[in-house]
């Protein structure tokens, strides 16, 4: 039998609770989080455990903020992208986030980043689509026709999956700062 | 960074509260903690992400000062002078507001 599994993240900015559950109720069929992997997590087979799960983003984590974790009775178990940090702990272990406000700064923290990341994206996608006007003008584009239009269909393609991955989060993290607020 | 943080409008959220009493004697992070659970018998108890949170906030608005840090790289805070205003003010809020209730409360019992 495999002593490892993969399952996929349904993505942290619209449902991470959902996530952390999905990951806790594994733990207690006896897969426990071995480390992130592409666009989800890598699990290990163990005893069942009875867990909980929660994550954080933090882009500046420094040794005071893991022994607070640590001391608090949360295992670090890994970091993706050098800034999410997922913790588990034993059932009855208190949450991480015990305050409101902190919970809605950590979500204000990702819209914002995200929403940059996004507003970029979409200066990128109208830029190509003025680029590519331009191009279908010029006097060399009727002989040059078929490979401007591919080449520009794959990096319009490219861009525009930027543009969904980056923009659909940031709506993600707004309805949370939302939430939130009230 | 601008929020609509308790800090500006120069009241106290309870996490804050605790954190900045805590701090009236140098104190590590964790150490903060350990003090709050022990000072309210576990009623009152802040999880390791709102204090981080908590004390970065309290840095930046300089209620709070990092003394020098230890060999273990472990950093100490202490309360400035500006945090203990802030928090003698916030206890004075914190009376009237219990006076109030009384006042009502004992009042209808009266009745």
């Amino acid at each position: 039998m495999a002593q490892t599994k993969y399952i996929s993240s349904g993505g942290l900015a619209f449902d991470e609770e959902k996530d952390m559950r999905k990951l806790a109720d594994l733990a207690r069929k006896g897969w426990v989080f071995e480390k992130f992997s592409f666009l989800g997590y890598k699990l290990r087979k163990s005893s069942p455990e009875e867990l909980q799960y929660a994550l954080d983003y933090r882009k500046e984590a420094d040794e005071d903020y893991f022994a607070y974790f640590e001391e608090a009775g949360w295992k670090h178990e890994g970091t993706s992208g050098g800034y999410i940090h997922l913790f588990s702990a034993p059932k009855g272990i208190a949450p991480i986030y015990t305050d409101q406000s902190s919970i809605l700064e950590k979500y204000q923290i990702e819209k914002k980043s995200m929403g940059k990341a996004a507003l970029l994206m979409l200066f990128v996608n109208i830029a190509l689509t003025v680029v590519f006007y331009l191009f279908t003008t010029a006097s060399f584009y009727q002989i040059y026709e078929t490979p401007i239009k591919l080449t520009f269909t794959v990096i319009e393609a490219i861009a525009l999956i930027g543009l969904i991955f980056t923009g659909l989060p940031y709506l993600g993290y707004v309805y949370r700062v939302r939430k939130w607020k009230r | 960074m601008a929020r609509n943080d308790a800090l500006e409008t120069g009241e106290l959220t309870d996490t804050s509260f605790y954190i900045l009493l805590s701090l009236v004697e140098a104190r590590h992070g964790y150490l903060i903690m350990k003090n709050i659970e022990e000072l309210t018998n576990n009623e009152f108890s802040i999880g390791p992400a709102s204090m981080y949170t908590t004390i970065k906030k309290l840095l930046a608005a300089g209620m709070i000062e990092q003394l020098a840090e230890e060999a273990d790289k472990r950093k100490t805070y202490i309360a400035t002078k500006k945090g203990l205003d802030l928090l003698n003010k916030d206890i004075q809020r914190r009376e009237m507001m219990i006076q109030h209730a009384k006042q009502i409360l004992n009042g209808g019992v009266k009745e």
